[in-house]
C-alpha cells in the first residue's frame, strides 16, 4: 500500500496505481446498486406524480394499515413500524458481520449473519401478512361501480380489499403502485435472504477462512444495506406522507 | 516498475482491522443504530398523530419527513455501507451520477408531467369513491373500526373532526 502513495511520472502510465482504492468486486457491486437505485428512484418519482394528481381520492395509510398480528385492535402504522425496525436491525447485524469479517473472526461472522437471515425472513413474512390484509380488506367494504360482463355496464357493488382493478380504500392506482413497488422491494429482500444464506453456508464451510478474507460477506452486506435503504424511502412515501 | 504486485488493490491489504479498530467501529455502528431508531420512532409518532390535526398533510410536514428520510439514507450509505471511508473520488463516482439522474427525473416529471393532465384531465374516477373520500374528510363514517365501535364514540369523533 505505502509504495503506491508516491507516484513517479516515469511509471505512472505503467499501471499499478489505484485512484479509487477499492477492490474490483466491491466497485462492481456499487455500480449495480447505483443502477438498481435508479430503478427504484424512477418508480418512486412516478408514484409521487400520480399520487399528487389523485390527491383527493388517494387513501391515507393510517386508514389502510391498521392491523397488528394477534391483537384485535385499531393500531395504525404500528406493524409497519415494527417491520421497519426489524429491517434496520438486520442491517445492523449485517454490518457487524462485515466488521467481524475484517478481523477474520469466523465465529462472530456466523452469529451475525444468522441473525441477519432471521431478520430478513421475518420481514418478508411480515410483508406477506401486510399484503394479505390489504387484499382481503375490511368486513364493511365500500360501494363502487364495477364493470359487469353480462350486463355490459357498470353496476353498484360492495368491494372488499384491493386488487389491480378495484380498491376499497381509494383509487386503484394506489393498489397498483403498492403491489408493484413493495413487491419489487420484497423480491429484493427475498433474493437478499437467499444470497445471504448461500454466503452463510460458505462461512460455515470455512471457504473464506481458507481464502484469507471475507470480501464476499462485505459484498452481500452492501446489497443487504441497499435493500434497507430502499425500504427507508418506501416507508416514507407509502406510509408517512 | 518491478515493484508492482497487483493490477488493482487486493481486498486483504485494504480491509484488515485489528481488535482495537473493531471495538471503535462497533461503537460507531451502534450509535448510528440508535440515531436511526430514534428518527423512525419520531416519524411514527408524528405520522400517527397527524390525522385530524391542522398540520396533517401540510408541505412542511412532507419536507420534514423527506428530510429525515434522506438523513437516514445518509447514515446507511455513509456508515453501514462504508462509503464514508472510501476515497473522495469513489464517493463522487457513486453519488454524483445518481444525484444528477434523479434530479433530472424529478425535474422532467414536474415540468412535462403537465402534459398528461391536471386533476381535471385525469382518468375518470368513480363518483362513489369521490363521495367516500369526501365523507371520510367530513368525519362521517370515519374509518371502519369507528363505525363498528358504537354510535356515541362515533359522534364524538366526528365533532372533533369538525372542530
Amino acid at each position: 500500500m505505502s509504495h503506491s502513495t508516491e507516484i513517479d511520472s516515469k511509471d505512472a502510465w505503467g499501471g499499478g496505481q489505484s485512484p479509487l482504492k477499492v477492490s474490483y468486486g466491491k466497485m462492481m457491486m456499487w455500480f449495480f446498486l447505483v443502477s438498481d437505485a435508479l430503478t427504484f428512484g424512477g418508480l418512486l418519482t412516478s408514484y409521487g406524480f400520480i399520487r399528487h394528481k389523485y390527491a383527493d381520492v388517494w387513501p391515507k395509510a393510517e386508514n389502510v394499515f391498521t392491523h397488528f398480528p394477534f391483537i384485535e385492535q385499531h393500531l395504525p402504522l404500528a406493524y409497519v413500524g415494527l417491520m421497519t425496525f426489524i429491517l434496520i436491525m438486520s442491517s445492523v447485524t449485517m454490518v457487524l458481520a462485515v466488521e467481524a469479517g475484517h478481523r477474520n473472526d469466523r465465529r462472530k461472522v456466523t452469529i451475525w449473519m444468522f441473525w441477519t437471515i432471521v431478520g430478513g425472513a421475518t420481514f418478508v413474512g411480515s410483508q406477506a401478512w401486510e399484503w394479505y390484509h390489504f387484499i382481503v380488506g375490511t368486513d364493511t367494504g365500500a360501494l363502487r361501480h364495477v364493470w359487469s360482463q353480462e350486463l355490459g355496464t357498470y353496476v353498484e357493488q360492495t368491494v372488499y380489499g384491493a386488487n389491480m382493478t378495484v380498491n376499497e380504500y381509494g383509487v386503484p392506482q394506489f393498489a397498483n403502485y403498492f403491489f408493484f413497488i413493495t413487491g419489487f422491494h420484497g423480491f429484493h429482500v427475498f433474493s437478499g435472504v437467499i444470497i445471504n444464506l448461500i454466503i452463510f453456508l460458505n462461512v460455515l464451510n470455512g471457504t473464506y477462512e481458507k481464502r484469507g478474507h471475507y470480501e464476499m460477506v462485505e459484498k452481500v452486506g452492501l446489497y443487504w444495506h441497499f435493500v434497507d435503504l430502499v425500504w427507508v424511502f418506501v416507508f416514507t412515501f407509502f406510509y408517512l406522507l | 516498475m518491478s515493484e508492482f504486485h497487483d493490477d488493482y488493490p487486493s481486498y486483504e491489504t485494504l480491509a484488515h482491522h485489528s481488535e482495537e479498530d473493531g471495538k471503535k467501529t462497533r461503537k460507531v455502528l451502534w450509535r448510528v443504530f440508535w440515531y436511526m431508531l430514534a428518527i423512525t420512532i419520531f416519524e411514527l409518532i408524528i405520522g400517527s398523530m397527524a390525522p385530524g390535526n391542522g398540520w396533517s398533510g401540510t408541505l412542511w410536514l412532507k419536507v420534514l419527513f423527506i428530510g429525515l428520510t434522506i438523513l437516514k439514507a445518509g447514515f446507511i450509505v455513509m456508515a453501514f455501507m462504508h462509503l464514508g471511508h472510501e476515497t473522495t473520488f469513489m464517493k463522487y463516482v457513486i453519488l454524483l451520477p445518481y444525484a444528477i439522474f434523479i434530479s433530472y427525473a424529478i425535474f422532467i416529471i414536474l415540468d412535462e408531467g403537465v402534459y398528461s393532465g391536471d386533476s381535471i384531465n385525469r382518468t375518470k374516477v368513480d363518483p362513489l369513491l369521490i363521495k367516500q373520500q369526501q365523507d371520510l374528510k367530513a368525519g362521517h363514517g370515519a374509518h371502519h373500526e369507528a363505525a363498528t365501535s358504537g354510535s356515541d364514540q362515533h359522534e364524538a369523533h366526528s365533532e372533533e373532526a369538525h372542530h
